[in-house]
């Protein structure tokens, strides 16, 4: 502010330079453009120092100017002093919180909500109703609520206000420990702790995970308004089912809402209540032991492994849908089995409707070593059992490998490392002693 | 390149022609005709004649297109007056089969003297072939042992009369009854005494078609089947030591190298001697020596010599006879064999005993 009015004064001065110039009508060129610059430079410096412009007019004496919940009053103007006497006012409260007395082309600073608020007068006017002019600028408009700001006959006595809500929203739970497959009760309040009513307020409640929505009592609020002066109202109450042991934060209820006049807020949060969730003995699950071994793991090329799939449900709930599939790396090919292995997308796959509790299984079947390398076979396991607590089955997979098999070369394997032509050109004597034997063979029959 | 036809008759001359086939492979395992091809010098056509098919069959080492079976039930029964008539029957087919193999220098009509087909077919046949074409037809007629029988005994005599009737350039005997000093038994005589004629013939086949350091030639062997009584008969010995020249020639013309019994020094018209062997052991005074001595008691003897690296001598020798003093002997036991059938068929023709014994049935019918 300061360096504004450094400015005007420093504009005066330029002005009067420039005139008394012109008197004598020729001033040197160099100096003119000198003085140009100068002038350009001083007027981007006045707006940069002087930030936005919020009012820049006449005011009448007894009027002010609002800003959110602040209003200017033009108390008294002094016309033969060039000067008045403004004050300022927050909210209804009538008592002022400055009253800054300023003359001509001085300024006074004040901050609103952060932001510095500079009112320079500019000038005054007699008459039958005194006037000011005033100029107000701020540092950056974007707290200042639209519907209050401008100028109120009548000053601060007629000024209509507007306040923020503040919404507390409380999320709590009837009890903290609890086992899985109990219920909670979850209650979620709120209460407008600000100075304005919330207006349009919607409330958004997010699923939460490892429970279950059993009953929703209340039901959805739907938009409402929570007035300052509203007791604290009651938003959700449902029942919760845990679902698995842990301990874990419930997701956070949020609104949002606008003041009165429309303003909006940031989104307002509830708490996160916690709670610990023990595991049951009523939890049940299925534990399917896969183990796979062969009657051999080195076997010549060419030769079979005869392996066994043994299966054991070692858990306290009957498995379902058991897959198991055996996957066999290249260099071992399946060579079969029982009925109970089937090939699914060429997958040698075991599947079982159901495996009961303790039940034990054991599947033969039969690789064959194509190639010579070292290879495991892996096996992956998916079955889906009832835990008790949930409607939903709970699905496993697991995997295992087998210990390493070698493969080494088979007893005849140098008759394939021979080139072709060892094999054709016999072929070819053959044929050809074959056919000749044939042909005189025909000769000769009579 | 002579072109050279050897036909076989019957089962005797199917037999030779099989053997004669075998040998040319050159191997003596019955798996030479899948092992190697004929070594015929010259152009050697073979077909082998038989009413029996059975005989046809068993033959391995002639070609089955060569093979011309005659059907007439199996065989004519060792009745030459039935075979007669077969041939005549089929003679066109027969004569159609040697045209189609095109022209011949020289033909061999195989034969036994004694059996049925060989017997009856090869007099008209070679009759028919004198007829047709003007090469030498010669014919080797194997002789039966005299205990076979006198329809065989028969056959022979009046084979060997209709053969040289017919107009052959010559016959080469060769006698069982001689040959039975092979020993063994009968198989292995009969195969043995066919290879033997095999053997001999095709040295002979190979021998005039042969460069040779002294040339016999079919003009010389023509001109030494044309000697004697038209009768002849070939010697042979093959070395299988190192001996003198000489003693392969005197055992090739002594009795156990002849086909036929004979002593050629007193019974023989002309002769050819053929002798093979390294150069080394072909001595030239020896072989002079034995050869003027055959010639001072035959006459001509026309000689050739075929020089093979390596080889023991070997020496084959045609003689045609004058006389035959074994084939007397043949005729005068053959005319008893004719005279023993005549008066068993006379003596059946008035037996009536048969024909009373029938009588005691006539008027009756039987009653079931």
């Amino acid at each position: 502010m300061t360096l504004y009015i450094l400015s005007r004064k420093v504009k005066r001065q330029l002005v009067g330079v420039v005139f008394k110039f012109r008197g004598i009508m020729f001033c040197n060129r160099k100096t003119l453009t000198v003085i140009f610059f100068v002038f350009i430079f001083s007027l981007l410096f006045v707006g940069n120092a002087s930030g936005k412009i919020l009012f820049n007019d006449t005011i009448q004496q007894g009027d002010g100017y609002q800003i959110n919940n602040i209003v200017i009053d033009v108390t008294e103007v002094f016309t033969g002093q060039e000067a008045a006497t403004l004050r300022i006012y927050k909210g209804e409260d009538n008592d002022y919180i400055y009253d800054p007395f300023l003359s001509i082309d001085s300024s006074y600073k004040f901050d609103i909500e952060g932001e510095e608020v500079g009112i320079t007068l500019l000038n005054v006017y007699s008459g039958v109703v005194p006037r000011v002019k005033l100029l107000i600028t701020v540092t950056d408009d974007d707290f200042i609520n639209s519907k209050t700001l401008g100028v109120i006959n009548g000053g601060h006595n007629e000024a209509v206000f507007s306040g923020t809500p503040v919404l507390t929203i409380n999320k709590v739970v009837d009890r903290n420990d609890i086992d899985v497959g109990d219920v909670i009760r979850v209650t979620v309040t709120v209460e407008n702790r600000g100075d304005d009513d919330a207006i349009d307020v919607v409330f958004s409640e997010p699923q939460q995970e490892k429970f279950v929505l059993i009953d929703d009592i209340l039901g959805s609020p739907g938009r409402i308004k929570v007035s300052v002066d509203d007791p604290v109202k009651k938003i959700y109450v449902y029942d919760l089912k845990a679902t698995e042991s842990g301990t874990f934060s419930l997701k956070p209820t949020t609104a949002t809402f606008t003041n009165s006049v429309g303003d909006s807020f940031p989104q307002a949060s509830s708490n996160r209540p916690s709670v610990i969730v023990d595991a049951t003995e009523d939890l049940v699950n299925a534990t399917l032991d896969v183990n796979t071994e062969f009657d051999k793991y080195t076997a010549n090329r060419k030769e079979t492994l005869s392996g066994t799939v043994r299966i054991k449900n070692t858990g306290t709930a009957a498995a379902s849908a058991v897959t198991i599939k055996l996957i066999v790396p290249d260099g071992l090919e399946y060579a079969g089995s029982d009925a109970s292995v089937e090939m699914i997308s060429g997958i040698p796959t075991i599947y079982l409707d159901s495996f009961g509790v303790q039940q034990e299984k054991e599947i033969d079947f039969e690789l064959k070593a194509t190639e010579v390398g070292t290879y495991t076979v892996s096996t992956e396991t998916s079955y889906l059992f009832n835990d008790g607590v949930n409607a939903q089955d709970q699905q496993v997979t697991s995997s295992s490998v087998t210990n390493k098999i070698y493969v080494t070369k088979g007893k005849y394997d140098y008759l394939f490392e021979q080139p072709l032509y060892v094999y054709i050109i016999p072929l070819i004597i053959i044929g050809a002693i074959a056919g000749w034997i044939i042909y005189r063979h025909k000769q000769y029959k009579f | 390149m002579l072109n050279i036809l050897i036909v076989g008759n019957g089962q005797c001359g199917n037999r030779i022609l099989d053997a004669i086939n075998r040998e040319a492979f050159g191997k003596k395992s019955r798996f030479g005709k899948y092992l190697s091809q004929q070594k015929y010098k010259s152009n050697v056509q073979t077909i082998a004649i038989n009413t029996a098919v059975n005989d046809l069959k068993e033959m391995k080492f002639t070609k089955a297109k060569d093979r011309l079976h005659i059907p007439h039930l199996h065989g004519v029964g060792a009745n030459r007056n039935v075979g007669k008539h077969v041939f005549e029957d089929n003679k066109t087919h027969i004569m159609r089969q040697i045209e189609e193999r095109g022209n011949f220098d020289v033909c061999f009509v195989i034969t036994s003297a004694s059996g049925g087909t060989g017997s009856s077919f090869t007099p008209m046949l070679v009759e028919e072939l004198k007829e047709k074409y003007d090469f030498p037809v010669y014919a080797v007629v194997v002789l039966p042992f005299r205990e076979e029988g006198t329809l065989y005994l028969q056959n022979a005599a009046f084979c060997l009369r209709d053969i040289r009737e017919s107009g052959a350039d010559g016959i080469i005997l060769a006698d069982n009854q001689f040959l039975k000093q092979m020993g063994g038994n009968v198989e292995s005589a009969y195969n043995g005494i066919n290879d033997m004629v095999a053997r001999r013939l095709l040295f002979l086949l190979d021998a005039l078609d042969s460069e040779m350091m002294m040339v016999t030639d079919l003009g010389d062997f023509k001109t030494v089947m044309s000697g004697g009584a038209g009768l002849a008969t070939i010697g042979f010995y093959e070395a299988d030591t190192d001996i003198p020249v000489r003693t392969a020639i005197q055992k090739a013309l002594s009795p156990s190298g002849l086909l036929f019994s004979s002593d050629v020094y007193d019974e023989a018209s002309r002769a050819m001697i053929i002798i093979r062997g390294d150069r080394e052991r072909l001595s030239i005074d020896e072989i002079t020596t034995e050869i003027d001595k055959l010639s001072s008691s035959v006459g001509h003897v026309f000689k050739g010599i075929i020089v093979r690296d390596g080889e023991l001598p070997q020496v084959l020798a045609v003689l045609t006879l004058e006389s035959a003093s074994e084939l007397e002997n043949l005729y005068a036991v053959a005319v008893d064999a004719i005279k023993h059938e005549r008066a068993k068929k006379e003596r059946v023709a008035n037996d009536k005993e048969l024909d009373r014994a029938f009588s005691q049935i006539d008027g009756m019918d039987p009653s079931y």
